[in-house]
């Protein structure tokens, strides 16, 4: 195979763990393990030798943040040996609502650093490993080669692709969840892990297998942007520690050494689970849903038969994961007639030079309600988009779409935005509705949203 | 969070940003359709809904995956169409965390 660490049957850290994990099964536990552990280990299915092995595991979880912080207390609690962490971020004030393995005495402390002094507190036993930077494409075989199971823990789509990769090559186990806003992922991959290019049989999917390529980053927002409910991100993560303690008690992360039918043997229903929480009706249920997945697909780009993905490829930049979850999109950039500085709006606003006219601001409702310009109206740019497609699809006119005054003067009009992007989409639609009368009434972007506004004009604007 | 659809119709989920782009989160669309059709139909109603949400996203039907075959895939005999009263869901990947 020609990777160094890649080879399942080599001396890499599955058989060590593997070995170690033999010896470690045959002795006695401790008297502060015994009752440390005590009421875990009577679970059926678990018992002392299911805790022996968890005492034996090496777990690597790879982000410090509201999936990390719930996902890591569980680890530690259930007395994982060798708990290792990757995050190269500090603790952050906005971050304590959902992260609670971080304090508010803790603020500006690596995050690493901050987790492991509150698992300490939590279980002294394990061993716990920082690495106190991000994962990157060159030192992520060298780190996760270290460890039994990795704990998908991340917020970007680029590290998502990159972790995978490296776990289908080193036949590592992945846990992997993700949540955003009201809603949360949870999926199970690779597991009983299985060498890259076996499918004459039924074996686990990676991350690629079920989403072969990433959403337009237009698309993609993260938690800074779109917004997280604490508890739903807090209930994927402990789900996630849930997953692992199943896998290393009962062993499905070590490689079968017959791979004939090892794998396949192991191999439990690949199941995504989705949490949904709607904040919109209050009294509406939660839900849970358990989606039955396929496995490995035979022409998967990391794990199918033909792949062509190695370590030393990762590591020279192939592929380039970075460039992979960027594919430009159709954002439009509006010529600098259209623009105008939120300072030179201002600084025009205040000196009387500009003439009577309409402020659209384009923020979700949400953001609108802290804070927004003297006199602007808000129009949501999501339900904007939707109802202009409408009117474009099945005729109607912007009256349906649009507050009257926007649509029965030639007052010109301006449009803000957060940070700049959707008031030159809407600039655009606009005057694709015809607002702009065929030149004659000005559109004009603010540029750069109420982030610039902030910067340039307003410096205790209350900006999320 | 779903009832039943209506006669003559199947249930469609919209989770993460399938739901933002839609602003819903379920809707009824008429049974049967090719599973093959279901992208070209929905882009009708979700202009640009195909490129921003769908041709990433993984499909279930009734919690069991399903691979969307592309609209030119010649008609087979095992094709699948989705039936009245189906429950299909259209689930993007989120990446946050």
């Amino acid at each position: 195979m020609g990777q160094d660490t890649g080879n399942h049957n080599g001396a890499n850290g599955a058989s060590v763990a593997e070995n170690s994990a033999q010896d470690g099964l045959a002795r006695r536990l401790t008297e502060e393990e015994f009752d440390r552990y005590s009421r875990q280990m009577i679970v059926p299915g678990m018992g002392k030798q299911g805790q022996l092995r968890l005492i034996n595991s090496r777990v690597l979880i790879i982000g410090a943040g509201g999936l990390g912080c719930p996902a890591a207390q569980y680890i530690a609690g259930a007395g994982v040996g060798t708990i290792g962490i990757v995050d190269g971020d500090v603790v952050e004030m906005s971050n304590l609502h959902r992260q609670v393995g971080h304090a508010t005495s803790r603020i500006g402390m690596k995050k690493v650093d901050s987790l492991i002094s509150h698992l300490r507190g939590l279980n002294p036993l394990p061993t716990y490993i920082a690495h106190p930077f991000h994962l990157t494409p060159q030192n992520a075989a060298d780190i996760i080669s270290q460890y039994d199971l990795v704990m998908d823990c991340t917020d970007n789509p680029a590290t998502r692709y990159l972790i995978s990769d490296v776990c289908v090559l080193l036949c590592r186990p992945l846990v992997s969840a993700a949540s955003v806003q009201k809603s949360g992922q949870l999926i199970v991959l690779n597991c009983p892990p299985t060498p890259q290019g076996l499918v004459d049989g039924k074996y686990a999917p990676c991350y690629r297998c079920c989403f072969r390529k990433p959403p337009p980053p237009s698309s993609m927002v993260s938690c800074g942007e779109a917004g997280i409910m604490g508890p739903v991100v807090g209930m994927m993560g402990v789900a996630q520690a849930g997953e692992a303690i199943k896998i290393l008690a009962s062993a499905l992360h070590i490689p079968s050494q017959n791979t004939e039918n090892g794998p396949e043997r192991n191999l439990q229903q690949p199941t995504l689970l989705i949490y949904t929480y709607d904040l919109d009706s209050a009294v509406g249920p939660y839900s849970f849903r358990a989606l039955k997945m396929g496995g490995r697909k035979k022409n998967c780009f990391a794990c199918g038969e033909n792949s062509t993905l190695t370590l030393e490829g990762i590591k020279a930049g192939n592929p380039n994961y970075e460039q992979f979850c960027s594919i430009p999109t159709a954002s439009c950039n509006l010529p600098p007639e259209e623009r105008i500085t939120a300072a030179a709006y201002h600084a025009a606003k205040e000196k009387g030079e500009l003439p009577e006219h309409i402020l659209l601001d384009t923020r979700e409702k949400e953001h609108f309600s802290f804070g927004s310009i003297d006199g602007a109206v808000n129009l949501p740019f999501g339900k904007f988009l939707m109802k202009a497609a409408a009117v474009k699809r099945g005729g109607g006119s912007a009256r349906d779409i649009l507050p009257p005054e926007v649509v029965d003067t030639d007052a010109p009009i301006f449009v803000v935005c957060r940070r700049g992007l959707d008031s030159q989409e809407t600039v655009a639609k606009l005057k694709e509705l015809g607002l702009d009368k065929g030149g004659k009434r000005k559109i004009m972007d603010i540029a750069g949203g109420m982030k610039a506004w902030k910067e340039e004009v307003d410096p205790s604007f209350p900006f999320i | 969070m779903t009832t039943k659809p209506p006669k003559g119709h199947f249930n469609i989920l919209y989770f993460a940003s399938a739901g933002s782009y839609t602003s819903k989160n379920v809707e009824a669309l008429p049974a049967p359709l090719p599973l093959r059709k279901l992208f070209a139909t929905l882009e009708e109603r979700y202009q640009g809904f195909r490129a921003s949400v769908l041709d990433h996203s993984l499909v279930t039907i009734n919690l069991t995956y399903v691979d969307v075959p592309g609209e030119d895939a010649a008609e087979e005999a095992e094709e699948i169409v989705i039936q009245e009263g189906d429950e299909v869901a259209i689930i993007p990947p989120v990446s946050s965390g």
